[in-house]
């Protein structure tokens, strides 16, 4: 589920850089490049030390057909190698890469007003660790579909618009099963656990920049083709899973004096109709319901701070912290018994780095984070929950 | 500056207590099974370290590199590559690209060694070539970006004298034979870092493998110094140093 939103996140991203690529006026193509390289080492309370990195590569074409009318191709690439993550998200050793295609039409209706509808295609591989092949990943998924955007600029001067968008996606994970349902029917041969997290999935978000300053409301809806919701009895229901996710955002990037600062700010608010059963062993016949599973609020903020000591140099604060609360999720106990409070997990990060522009599109940094994630689940056989870790690595991004 | 040291060094003094103590023995063996798991893997990242894949600089023609570090030495990789320019940028017209051709050879002198003076490997075999063409652009006076494909090939062939196998977690190890082949998307960006210097960041994308690469370096008339990132691989990081001229 998480993946999920992971994707919508990214797409809410892309559209984001489909707007920044603008024409210039004297060409017919305006390509549109950003590469960013980060490789770092984590080094966790628990378990051993290891090396993560991302990387992250947009190569764009905006082909400029008539001073109304421009056509934007877009591909992404995506890797988030292993590293630290807020809990219930992933394992630490946990690494995808995806590749999106992203075309779009842009026709200016009049000199303030512009419309954008497109077609987008991704595909994402996922694993949890280097000896598995990527093509086998459980949840590996694939999606296809449409979106509309408009752009209306209210303030030229101060680049002020506001962009309304929805996009439709079909979703599906080819290789994805589910284990309750293998579990419960294991003698049954027929392929009756497939195709479950399979979906469409529907987003609309508003979204107002002014000045450097951005907002946002985005609303998904994710209905589940085939999944069902469980019940308390283990079985599996008639109504299908479906969830939800509204997201407030609001962030800046200004510079004051020799200070740059441009935090941000989210609000997230899952809501799911699927539940969930916790069998302790193979074979538990009494296991534990957990109503409403899924449905969490979330407030993620990160502040960080560049202190520009020359026009090349800068030295750099960040403090970010992640905060989920669960509705319903009861905590476990070190027994995986359910507790009689609602799961809460927080994750903070502390960082110091040093910048260095080389020139107007390139830069380096150097980091180190402090991590402290924490929570009153206290059952981490499978994903740790509380820990202290500490990640040192460069980070390189070259922008055009 | 010294600001930040003093803050980074009260974060470490700080959180010395969240600092778990590495297990490099631990390490050690997870390196060492995942090398044994997929040798070809790891000794391609070193070829992908001698592969020379940036474009020519502009107004030359032809390219000559060979990889000092940690091809040469330590690794033994003796290898060149060559760069040939078909078509310099705006020449046929304005604003068509620049194609160069790029290729090159190597061959592990300490697999032809170990042949002859080892008592336990009796027969030992270590190359691999790679070939394909760069096009690039420049899309401001300080920016040029470039695209480009490569077919890369490592061959891997490692034979034990009989009754001289080694053993490794308990398994005795008669030969390996393995080998690498992989079609690459590249994707790269250059711009100058001083006078007749460059810096640039490029993927490397394996069409079948999914083998993911990342190469930053740092250029000048002569030398070349790169850091390679193999997020995947079994030793992450190579810093690189090659030798490179242009004409």
């Amino acid at each position: 589920m998480k993946k999920i939103l992971l994707s919508a996140l990214l797409t809410a991203g892309l559209a984001g850089s489909l707007f920044a690529a603008a024409a210039e006026d004297s060409k017919i193509f305006t390509p549109f490049f950003d590469m960013t390289l980060t490789e770092a080492g984590y080094l966790p309370s628990e378990g051993n030390i290891f090396s993560g990195g991302n990387i992250n590569t947009q190569v764009g074409l905006l082909t400029k057909i008539t001073q109304k009318d421009q056509l934007f191709g877009l591909y992404n690439f995506n890797y988030a190698g292993p590293g630290f993550a807020p809990q219930d998200s992933r394992q630490f050793t946990d690494r995808s890469m995806s590749h999106g295609f992203n075309f779009e039409y842009r026709r200016f209706l009049t000199d303030r007003l512009r419309i954008r509808p497109g077609v987008a295609l991704a595909t994402e591989y996922r694993r949890t660790g280097a000896n598995e092949v990527w093509k086998n990943g459980l949840y590996n998924m694939n999606s296809a579909g449409g979106q509309l955007a408009a752009d209306y600029t209210f303030d030229e001067e101060k680049h002020g618009y506001v962009t309304a968008q929805v996009l439709f996606r079909n979703v599906a994970f080819p290789n994805y099963t589910d284990l309750l349902r293998e579990f419960q029917n294991a003698g049954n041969t027929a392929e009756t656990s497939g195709g479950l997290q399979d979906q469409t999935m529907t987003q609309v978000s508003l979204r107002p920049v002014w000045n450097s300053f951005f907002a946002g409301v985005t609303y998904t809806v994710q209905n589940y083709k085939n999944q069902k919701v469980v019940a308390a009895t283990g079985v599996y229901g008639d109504s299908k899973q479906k969830d939800t996710n509204t997201t407030l955002d609001f962030g800046f990037h200004q510079k004051l004096w020799v200070f740059e600062l441009y935090p941000t700010v989210s609000y997230a608010m899952h809501r799911s109709n699927q539940n969930f059963m916790v069998y302790k062993f193979l074979g538990d016949t009494s296991p534990q319901f957990g109503e409403k599973y899924y449905d969490f609020n979330e407030l993620a903020f990160s502040v960080p701070l560049d202190l520009n000591v020359t026009s090349k140099w800068a030295v750099g604060g960040a403090i970010s912290v992640t905060r989920r609360n669960y509705d319903k999720r009861k905590a476990r106990d070190a027994a995986n018994n359910f507790t009689g409070s609602a799961q809460t997990n927080t994750m903070s990060t502390l960082t110091g780095s040093i910048r260095k522009r080389m020139n107007d599109v390139a830069m380096v940094r150097l980091f180190y984070s402090l991590v402290v994630a924490s929570s009153n689940n206290k059952f981490e056989q499978y994903m740790p929950y509380n820990y202290t870790g500490n990640t040192f690595g460069v980070s390189y991004q070259l922008s055009y | 500056m010294k600001r930040l040291t003093l803050i980074l060094l009260t974060l470490l003094l700080v959180n010395s207590s969240a600092f778990a103590k590495v297990d490099w023995e631990s390490k050690g063996m997870q390196i060492a099974g995942e090398i044994m798991a997929n040798p070809a893997a790891f000794f391609y990242d070193f070829q992908q370290d001698l592969e020379a894949t940036t474009p020519l600089p502009p107004g030359k023609r032809f390219g000559f590199q060979t990889s000092l570090f940690p091809t040469t030495i330590p690794m033994t990789y003796t290898n060149v590559s060559l760069k040939a320019r078909l078509h310099g940028e705006g020449r046929i017209a304005p604003g068509v690209p620049q194609l160069d051709i790029v290729g090159g050879y190597w061959n592990m002198l300490a697999a032809k060694m170990a042949t002859k003076d080892s008592a336990s490997i009796d027969n030992a075999k270590f190359g691999g070539y790679y070939m394909g063409a760069i096009m690039s652009s420049s899309v401001s006076p300080r920016v040029r970006t470039f695209w480009g494909y490569k077919r890369s090939q490592l061959k891997a062939r490692l034979d034990f004298k009989e009754g001289e196998q080694p053993e490794f977690l308990g398994t005795t190890i008669n030969s390996f034979d393995t080998g690498f082949k992989d079609d690459f998307f590249i994707a790269g960006i250059e711009t100058p870092k001083g006078i007749g210097k460059l810096w640039s960041i490029q993927l490397n994308y394996g069409l079948k493998t999914q083998t993911i690469s990342s190469k930053v370096s740092w250029y000048g008339k002569i030398f070349e110094l790169g850091l390679n990132i193999y997020p995947e691989g079994v030793l992450v990081v190579h810093p690189v140093w090659n030798f490179h001229l242009n004409f």
